[in-house]
């Protein structure tokens, strides 16, 4: 399918233009609101076949074109929020409230938020990143090492101090590394 | 009117065109298909490109850029800048607006307008092959590319000439290639470590929709850092022989990284390099001294070892940012020269578990891709196109500062583009007739740990309290990766829309009085040193 033509598009973005902020991100991608994730990735890859940019490249009338890639975009937001669990958590408590969508607003507040951001020194935040993939996965024995590294570029970090306590603490129980 | 595909390397650049459905890769000059992104400068305005001016880098290191793509897009003021500065043997300074601009025989260039004659150069390239003009072409760039980085690769192709048709990232352009046609189901890494830069990314290909999911890189790390390694082994050799340090002249500098980079290729072959480079320096009686050398394999992976983990590190990074694990992964295909060090494919494959898809040609996928695309957006909406769907991501996080230090995130990164974003900000003094939004990337909450990209002034504004006016700003990043601010007084409705004044770019009217020079002054290339195109 080569896409539609230009007086389709430019039907389509009428439509969509004025009623854009009324749609929810279920009625942007054509589905029901207890849809699965397959279902979602269906439905985006669908609409994007027809509407992503690079299908309207040689239309020049810019104004049209802005006002798709505005619908498209929005399209995009919904996928990427719905396709996340706690993002679509949110966005049906908003729903509930009559908004139509998750802006970044609505996301978490100001300040320090991930636990390397207090962090300061570069070299100690990527030694500090590397150590949470070690703990993720439970090896205690390259998460100490990692935030001993980290430790050592900046030795007052309560959050290193804590994680590479946790480490250690890790590392210390019976049964060895790995073996909970 | 043709359009090409470009793959503007770091060391290496090919151009790929699409004839009848089947991709063609443009020859270069002297043989293979790789054009060393390399320009050479001569005092009367000469300029030398590819093979002819590698020669000019031992002969005048001053006047023959290379590696232009780890500055391009990057204010001279960066500490990356600062810091490619103690190794490059041409001189740089700063130009207006803080641009890196380099200090030609003649007269300065800024980095784009010497990508811009690189990229004039393989236009001609391509058109003496094609027998046919080119008007337009997609160049590629690493996925994290910034978008300064990338407004600056479209000036370069504007200056050449050249309608930028689309600027895409490089392993999307890789995995388009290796996937299209396959109607295939599969999660796929691309691994493309090249000269300069290393990424890898994350795509999901399912039949002709190609959708990153993740995608993360460092743009300082590449077979240039293995060839410094080399360097600095054999400089020791023949200091321990002969007490003087090569590295502080600047011819003998030039050789012996020329010769680091074979004794690099060779290890990938061969177990051991053994070798003599005449006529390395003089001694105090005036004795021609040279550089004997034999250095097995594993002296070298011992040396590379640290540079080899940190990219699997960071694919370990990129993996978990979506909750993939390596054993989730379909293939990995690799991409770049760097890839045929064989202690780099041993990695890969220790990592995922899986041996790494060596068979698509490590040098021309990207090319393929770009090419591929190209044809598609040149004919898009009529039936020559065909329907593959590239689904990109944003490369990095991207906000404003606001008071107290702090940068206010507006987009995430690994988000689909195109994306648009809108938050409210309000004023922080009274009577403030005038914000100036500054605008950076990169994820953290404190301002000054991210990287600056340049500002965008609202002016205008009511007098009134602080708190009583309502800004809206918006950030849209287009699928070039490009972003585009917006910002709007809700009361007045005063708008403002600009690109951001990137620190380090060139304005409008420099790019457009580049263009011109360089159209009245671009010389016919020498095509007796270009294959005739085969039917
Ligand atoms: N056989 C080989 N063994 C080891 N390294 C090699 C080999 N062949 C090429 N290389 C290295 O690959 C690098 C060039 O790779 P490539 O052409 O993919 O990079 P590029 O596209 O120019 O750079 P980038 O993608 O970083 O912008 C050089 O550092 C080169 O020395
Ligand atoms: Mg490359």
């Amino acid at each position: 399918m080569p896409g539609r033509s230009q007086e389709d598009l430019a039907r389509f973005v009428e439509q969509m233009w004025d009623k854009l902020d009324q749609l929810s991100y279920f009625d942007l991608l054509g589905l029901h609101t207890g849809a699965t994730v397959t279902e979602i990735r269906a439905a985006f890859y669908r609409v994007s076949h027809d509407l992503h940019p690079d299908r309207y490249h040689r239309i020049d009338n810019r104004e049209m074109k802005d006002r798709l890639e505005t619908i498209y975009a929005r399209m995009c937001e919904g996928y990427r929020v719905l396709t996340t669990p706690e993002k679509r958590n949110s966005y049906m408590r908003l729903l509930g409230e009559g908004k139509k969508r998750l802006t970044s607003t609505d996301r978490e507040p100001r300040g320090p938020q991930r636990p390397e951001d207090s962090i300061k020194h570069e070299e100690a935040k990527k030694f500090f990143r590397l150590g949470m993939i070690s703990l993720g996965s439970k090896d205690y024995k390259g998460a100490a090492m990692n935030f001993n590294f980290a430790k050592s570029f900046e030795p007052n970090s309560a959050v290193i101090k804590q994680k590479l306590a946790e480490a250690q603490a890790g590392l210390g129980k019976p049964g060895g590394p790995g073996n909970r | 009117m043709s359009v090409i595909g470009i793959d503007l390397g770091t060391t290496n650049s090919v151009v790929a065109t699409v004839r009848d459905g089947q991709v063609i890769v443009v020859p270069a000059a002297h043989g293979g298909y790789l054009h060393p992104s390399v320009v050479s400068f001569s005092p009367e305005g000469l300029k030398y490109f590819s093979r002819e001016a590698v020669a000019r880098r031992i002969v005048d290191p001053k006047n023959t850029v290379f590696s232009g793509k780890r500055l391009i897009g990057l204010s001279f003021r960066s500490k990356e800048v600062q810091k490619a500065m103690t190794r490059l043997p041409y001189d740089l300074r700063e130009g207006n607006n803080e641009q890196a601009v380099f200090v030609g025989p003649d007269r300065t260039y800024t980095i784009p307008e010497v990508s811009g004659l690189l990229l004039g150069y393989l236009r001609q390239c391509a058109e003496l092959y094609l027998g046919d003009t080119v008007t337009g072409a997609v160049i590629t760039v690493p996925a994290n590319f910034n978008d300064a980085q990338r407004r600056a690769t479209i000036d370069a192709g504007r200056i050449a000439g050249l309608d930028v048709l689309r600027v895409l990232n490089e392993p999307t352009a890789a995995a388009l290639a290796y996937g299209l046609g396959q109607n295939m189901s599969q999660r796929i890494a691309v691994f493309d470590f090249g000269g300069g830069t290393f990424d890898v990314t994350v795509l999901q290909v399912e039949g002709d929709v190609f959708e990153v999911l993740a995608t993360g890189g460092d743009s300082f790390l590449g077979g240039d850092d293995m060839d410094t390694t080399l360097l600095n082994i054999l400089a020791e050799l023949f200091r321990a022989e002969h007490g003087i340090d090569p590295r502080n002249e600047q011819m003998a500098h030039a050789r012996l990284l020329i010769a680091a980079e074979q004794v690099k290729c060779h290890l990938s072959d061969y177990s051991e390099a053994r070798g003599e480079l005449k006529n390395i320096a003089v001694s105090n009686t005036g004795e021609h001294l040279a550089l004997r050398f034999h250095i097995a394999r594993n002296v070298f992976e011992t040396a590379i070892r640290g540079l080899v983990a940190r990219t699997i590190q960071t694919t370990q990074e990129v993996l978990a940012s979506v909750e993939l694990g390596p054993s989730q992964i379909d293939e990995v295909i690799m991409v770049g020269g760097t890839t045929r060090v064989p202690l780099v494919r041993a990695e890969v494959e220790r990592y995922f578990g899986r041996a790494p898809r060596v068979d698509l040609n490590p040098d021309e996928v990207v090319a393929w891709g770009a090419a591929i695309q190209a044809e598609n957006l040149a004919h898009a909406g009529d039936s020559l196109a065909n329907n593959a769907v590239l689904l990109d991501v944003t490369p990095r996080a991207l906000g404003i500062a606001v008071t107290g230090g702090f940068a206010e995130r507006i987009l995430d990164r690994n988000v689909p583009v195109p994306v648009e974003q809108t938050r409210v900000f309000t004023t922080s003094a009274d009577n403030q007739t005038t914000v100036r939004i500054q605008v950076c990337q990169g994820e953290s909450r404190r301002f000054d740990e991210n990287v600056p990209l340049g500002e965008l002034e609202l002016s205008g504004i009511p007098a009134t309290r602080r708190g009583d006016v309502s800004i809206e700003v918006t950030f849209r990043v287009d699928t070039n990766g490009i972003l585009r601010v917006r910002a709007r007084d809700a009361a007045t409705g005063a708008a403002r829309e600009a690109a951001v004044n990137v620190r380090g770019g060139m304005s409008d009217s420099e790019v457009a009085e580049a263009v011109e020079r360089q159209k009245s002054s671009e010389m016919p290339i020498d095509s007796s040193l270009l294959p005739e195109i085969e039917v």
